[in-house]
């Protein structure tokens, strides 16, 4: 043997050691096991609490039945019991369990009796299991008592000993993941004494049950059941600790089920089997159902009995598959192969003699293919009769009578088509006519219509071409076998008719909801907004599932409903804590699941590769899909989910981009500062300086020159800053544009001077015209986006006067600053909006701060107007820089007017 | 006539340290007050003859100052305020302020603003009932406006404006103002009733309606009339 794999043989197993692990997290759960009621379960864990109590552990009673007797009352006297919750239940208050408060106390040990135990409807969850699995899940220690016959994988034995069935059951999961069991014993002829004595307690209604239950015989399977379990899980701890502490054993069995099941009834038996087989083999298993690729499946009840049964096989521990493929034996081998399966277990049903004759049984095709798999059969020799739901006789399929019709209306016209050609030629197979009439009617109305129209086709064959005609009697013998041919021949065609059109039928079904998930994804893929995202999603899933929808996504930290169809969808608490859960555990909750049953809504985790993304939830109303629905919402989740995950990375990326955008702005910012600032200011500094320690040794000219650069750069100081107010406020959003009556001209003229004391020097034109109307804005923003248009002709308009013109356009108002400076080159004029863009040092003057020109759009834009820059303006020189504002009405009563 | 006294509210040295001597300069007798408490106080003291008022103090609101000495005294009180509040502006304005002027200004605007408060002053003692401006003269009295000597004619509403900005000569008047005390409380916020009949006012009074000199545009506050001594 290689090194290496010595190694690895004693080192521990690294799955045992997380399991291990996981347990550490979670609390830990304790079963006190008894073969019946009255074994004294609730007295032996009240016992074992007190004295844990008395060592100083905190243990609480969460539920315990003391059911009036005062030897458990005196028990619980010293122990914390938790409140209950008073439920309402038809029309009587019960005190039940209180779940939330339980987890509130966050008690180290908490005892809560009766694990079987049913919860009122409006639970979160329907079983106290449930609850008990998350006070486990919270790290809360937890002590239940169980009496063996409500063990799921135990239920049928236990109705076939004791002769009564068993309602409340428990998943064998839970005993199995308990880390402790105890199991509480009295020997039966003590146990029937007890109650003889009186001192098992029994509710009223259930004493004839009882008597029935409580026998010796009864008392003693079912102690041996107990015993048995309690043995098994011993014998898997022991194999457990083996595993943890690389101890070399015999406990590798290896072993692996694979359980084939259909939508019979029988298949119930077949997993209660494996489960126990498996349970013996201390085998994972499988259990698989595969379905026709040319068949749609059964009908609704088979539907339904199907996923019960996979239900049933889940909660029994299974794995559980479901497969696409025709041919039976094929597909079970390839899933055996590549599960490793050693063990394959089928059902068989006692078959008629004839179809033992025509068709190879299941377990016999599978036997002479495999070599070495174990196959285990299950017959329903003693499986007790389904009975069927449906009241009376059983009712035909929809659409019989239309296939009658349709199969009769063929018939006739081939009768007629014959008698008529009768006339004219001989006909000497006029059977073919009618095989045509049987063909038509399979392809147009399915098989029944074939075997109608092969019966009605036999009739008037008969009736109108075999002689005597006009009877039905025959006088041919050869005439007789004759009609026996063709009527097989007819079935045979009329089937394979129906077959064809039943198999187009299903491919049209499946190209449509193909066709339908594909444009589905399509419209998913060109949509990269969340909004467009979940309205394309809860439209497809209402119109694929015909039920309202309903998407919930993460905001905040918490969930809220984003989409839903019909849009005015509400949802209730009892469905938002449903569709958190679903979002926390990842797992369905709500309508037809273990976690708040009582929702309307059944809610499903959009997973994405980077998590769970969102809820979405579906009005199930206790209606479960069926499975071509459950494919389609599969394929509808996962696509949403990706979609999801897809706009949120999109947004996430398009925050960055702004982030990035905005980081870009204040390092322009800052550089702008310090250059625009320092500027000035260092004139400011020189010129006064001189002026003080050199006023005096210079000439007068050359002192007001000094002075006036001081006022100048001062005002070039004011208006850098004010451009960066301006420029800031249109960063941060928050120029709130006024919607005012506002003169042009008015604001024109007060640009204009106070242009005019910045560079007196400069000439400026206007021509307004004189009709010019109101518009709706802004004034004070208007006449700084008018300076700082004057203001950058200033500094690039040579010496060239700029000019200012105002006029109507349609309903627009135009008005345009033009300079003519040199212009500016094509390539820049679409830049020349942007923030901090400068168009060098024009004519040796000093630049602009390159704020002016886009402060100017911003301030355009906030007031609903347009702005752009046109380069040459006139004679190829000079920039126009033009805007356009929708012209307003001003509207002035009579009254007011004079 | 005795030298007037101003009395100049700011919290920041800086300002009140070229203005004390500039002031002083141009003639008047300069008290300095730097929070809104020593402002009230120096007013009901000194009985100033103008207050400039910084609309941002240390110790309260500027508009609060202004509310509290509406209370008692008719004094002129002129606001200095950044050239980006006109909201600010408006509501001392609507309280009682009389004029305003923006951060940063030279010394000669804020002396003609000083000029036309206390003009106004002397109109309130005087009841003044003849007011001139570039030709255009009103005689409130018997209701005649003319230019250049010949008679113009308004409508009651026109001639209601133009005597409500000319009682107020050289000072600000805010757009609600003007459109309360000449069309009622119902039309404060119809300001294109000022656009239009401004614009028909210029055309009638103005030698220049494209240049108007009489009735200047303050935006986004209000109107001004430049009366003959502005």
């Amino acid at each position: 043997m290689p090194e290496s794999d010595r190694d690895a043989k004693s080192r521990p197993d690294p799955d045992a050691l997380l399991a291990l692990a996981a347990q550490d997290r979670r609390g830990k759960l304790t079963v006190f096991l008894g073969a019946a009621p009255g074994v004294g379960k609730t007295y032996a864990m009240l016992t074992r609490a007190r004295r844990l109590k008395q060592d100083g552990v905190d243990i609480v009673i969460g539920l315990v039945e003391t059911h009036g007797r005062s030897e458990t009352a005196a028990l619980i006297d010293g122990l914390e019991i938790l409140p209950r919750r008073d439920v309402n239940h038809r029309g009587r208050v019960l005190p039940e369990f209180d779940l939330d408060a339980a987890l509130a106390r966050r008690p180290k040990i908490i005892v809560v009796d009766e694990l079987a135990h049913s919860n009122p409807a409006d639970s979160r969850h329907p079983k106290r299991y449930q609850d008990i699995e998350e006070l486990i899940a919270a790290g809360i220690d937890v002590w239940t008592a169980l009496n063996i016959q409500h063990l799921e994988s135990l239920s049928d034995v236990v109705a076939q000993i004791a002769g009564v069935p068993v309602r409340e059951r428990v998943p064998d999961t839970v005993l199995k993941r308990a880390d402790e069991v105890l199991l509480v014993d009295l020997p039966p002829a003590e146990l029937i004494e007890r109650l003889k004595e009186g001192k098992v307690y029994l509710p009223d209604g259930a004493k004839r049950a009882t008597d029935r239950f409580f026998r010796l015989g009864n008392l003693t399977a079912l102690r041996e059941l107990a015993l048995r379990r309690t043995a098994d899980r011993v014998d898997d701890q022991m194999v457990d600790y083996l595993k943890q502490n690389a101890i070399e054993g015999v406990w590798a069995s290896g072993e692996r089920l694979l359980v084939c099941i259909g939508s019979d009834p029988l298949s119930e038996k077949v997993v209660r089997t494996a489960s126990r087989l498996a349970e013996g083999l201390n085998a994972p298993w499988i259990v698989v159902f595969i379905e026709r690729a040319d068949r749609e499946s059964g009908d609704g009840e088979d539907v339904r009995r199907l996923d019960e049964t996979f239900r049933l096989a889940e909660q029994l521990g299974a794995e559980t598959r479901r497969i696409i493929g025709n041919d039976f034996v094929e597909e079970i081998l390839k899933l055996a192969r590549r599960e490793h399966a050693t063990q394959i277990v089928i059902g068989i049903r006692r078959q008629s003699f004839p179809m033992r004759l025509f068709r190879q049984s299941l377990p016999d095709a599978l036997a002479e293919r495999v070599s070495e798999v174990g196959i285990h059969l299950v017959t329903d020799r003693e499986t007790v009769p389904v009975k069927r739901k449906s009241t009376g006789k059983r009712t035909l399929p929809p659409g019989t009578g239309r296939a009658v019709a349709i199969a009769a209306a063929s018939v006739t016209a081939s009768t007629a088509v014959g008698l008529l050609l009768g006339h004219f030629i001989v006909l000497p197979n006029i059977s073919l006519l009618y095989l045509l009439a049987v063909l038509a009617s399979a392809t147009y109305a399915g098989h029944i219509s074939a075997i109608a129209a092969a019966l009605f086709s036999v009739l008037a064959y008969n009736f109108f071409f075999i002689k005597p005609t006009g009877t039905f009697t025959i006088a041919e013998p050869h005439e007789v076998f004759a009609l026996v041919i063709f009527l097989v021949a007819a079935a045979l065609a009329g089937s394979l008719a129906s077959r064809v059109r039943e198999q187009a039928k299903s491919a049209r079904q499946r190209a449509a909801a193909t066709q339908a998930l594909y444009d589905f994804s399509r419209k998913l893929s060109g949509t990269a907004k969340a909004d467009d995202v979940l309205w394309a999603a809860v439209t497809q899933m209402q119109s694929t599932l015909k039920r309202s929808s309903a998407l919930l996504l993460p905001e905040d930290g918490d969930l809220q409903l984003k989409a839903a169809w019909p849009p005015d969808t509400e949802l209730d608490v009892t469905d938002i804590m449903a569709a958190r859960w679903a979002m926390d555990k990842k797992e369905p909750a709500g309508n037809g699941t273990g976690t708040l049953p009582n929702s309307p809504f059944h809610f499903r985790p959009l997973t994405s590769p980077h998590g769970v993304v969102g809820v979405c939830g579906f009005v199930q109303a206790d209606k479960p899909l069926e499975i071509n629905e459950e494919r389609a919402l599969a394929a509808i989740l996962d696509q949403t989910a990706i979609a999801v995950d897809r706009a949120r990375l999109s947004r996430e990326s398009l925050d960055q981009a702004a982030k990035l955008e905005g980081e870009r702005f204040r390092a322009a910012l800052l550089s702008s500062i310090s250059h625009d600032l320092r500027t000035p200011l260092a004139t400011i500094t020189g010129a006064v300086t001189s002026l003080r320690q050199l006023g005096d040794r210079m000439p007068p000219e050359s002192r007001d020159d000094l002075l006036q650069s001081i006022e100048e750069e001062g005002g070039r100081l004011t208006r850098f800053v004010a451009n960066l107010l301006d420029m800031t406020r249109i960063e941060a959003g928050t120029v709130n544009a006024k919607r005012d009556w506002v003169d042009v001209a008015d604001v024109v003229r007060a640009a204009v001077d106070r242009a005019r004391k910045y560079f007196p020097d400069r000439e400026v034109e206007t021509s307004i015209a004189s009709d010019l109307p109101l518009m709706r804005g802004d004034s004070v923003l208007l006449g700084q986006v008018l300076f700082n248009l004057l203001d950058n002709a200033n500094k690039y308009g040579g010496d060239e006067p700029i000019s200012i013109y105002a006029r109507t356009d349609g309903n627009d108002i135009v008005l345009s600053v033009t300079d003519l400076g040199k212009g500016i080159p094509p390539k820049d004029l679409e830049q020349v909006f942007e923030k901090f863009f400068r168009r060098g040092k024009a004519d040796g003057r000093t630049p602009g701060t390159g704020l002016g020109l886009s402060i100017a759009k911003g301030f355009v834009e906030a007031m609903g107007g347009q702005i752009k820059a046109e380069s040459p303006a006139l004679r190829r020189r000079g920039t126009r820089i033009s805007m356009r504002f929708p012209a307003a009405k001003a509207e002035i009563s009579e009254k007011d007017r004079a | 006539m005795s030298v007037e006294r101003i009395l100049v509210v700011d919290d920041e040295p800086q300002i009140q340290r070229f203005l004390k001597p500039a002031l002083s300069a141009a003639g008047y007798d300069v008290r300095e007050a730097m929070t809104g408490a020593e402002a009230l106080k120096a007013a009901a003291t000194m009985a100033p003859d103008v207050v400039i008022l910084d609309l941002g103090l240390p110790d309260m609101d500027g508009k609060e100052v202004i509310a509290n000495l509406r209370g008692w005294s008719q004094v002129p009180i002129i606001i200095l305020s950044a050239r980006d509040r006109e909201s600010e502006k408006i509501a001392a304005l609507d309280l009682g302020a009389d004029d305003y002027i923006e951060k940063p200004f030279g010394i000669g605007e804020l002396t003609a603003r000083i000029r036309a408060a206390l003009r106004h002053r002397v109109q309130m003692e005087g009841g003044q009932t003849q007011l001139s401006a570039d030709g255009v003269a009103i005689d409130t009295i018997k209701r005649v406006v003319t230019k250049d000597g010949e008679p113009v004619r308004l409508t009651p509403k026109e001639y209601d404006l133009l005597v409500m900005l000319a009682h107020h000569a050289g000072r600000v008047v805010t757009h609600k103002t003007l459109l309360t005390s000449v069309w009622g409380v119902a039309h404060g916020e119809d300001l294109h009733y000022l656009r239009v009949f401004i614009g028909q006012l210029r055309g009638k009074i103005e030698r220049d309606p494209a240049d108007p000199k009489i009735i200047r545009t303050e935006p986004g506050v209000g109107y001004r009339f430049v009366g003959d001594e502005g």
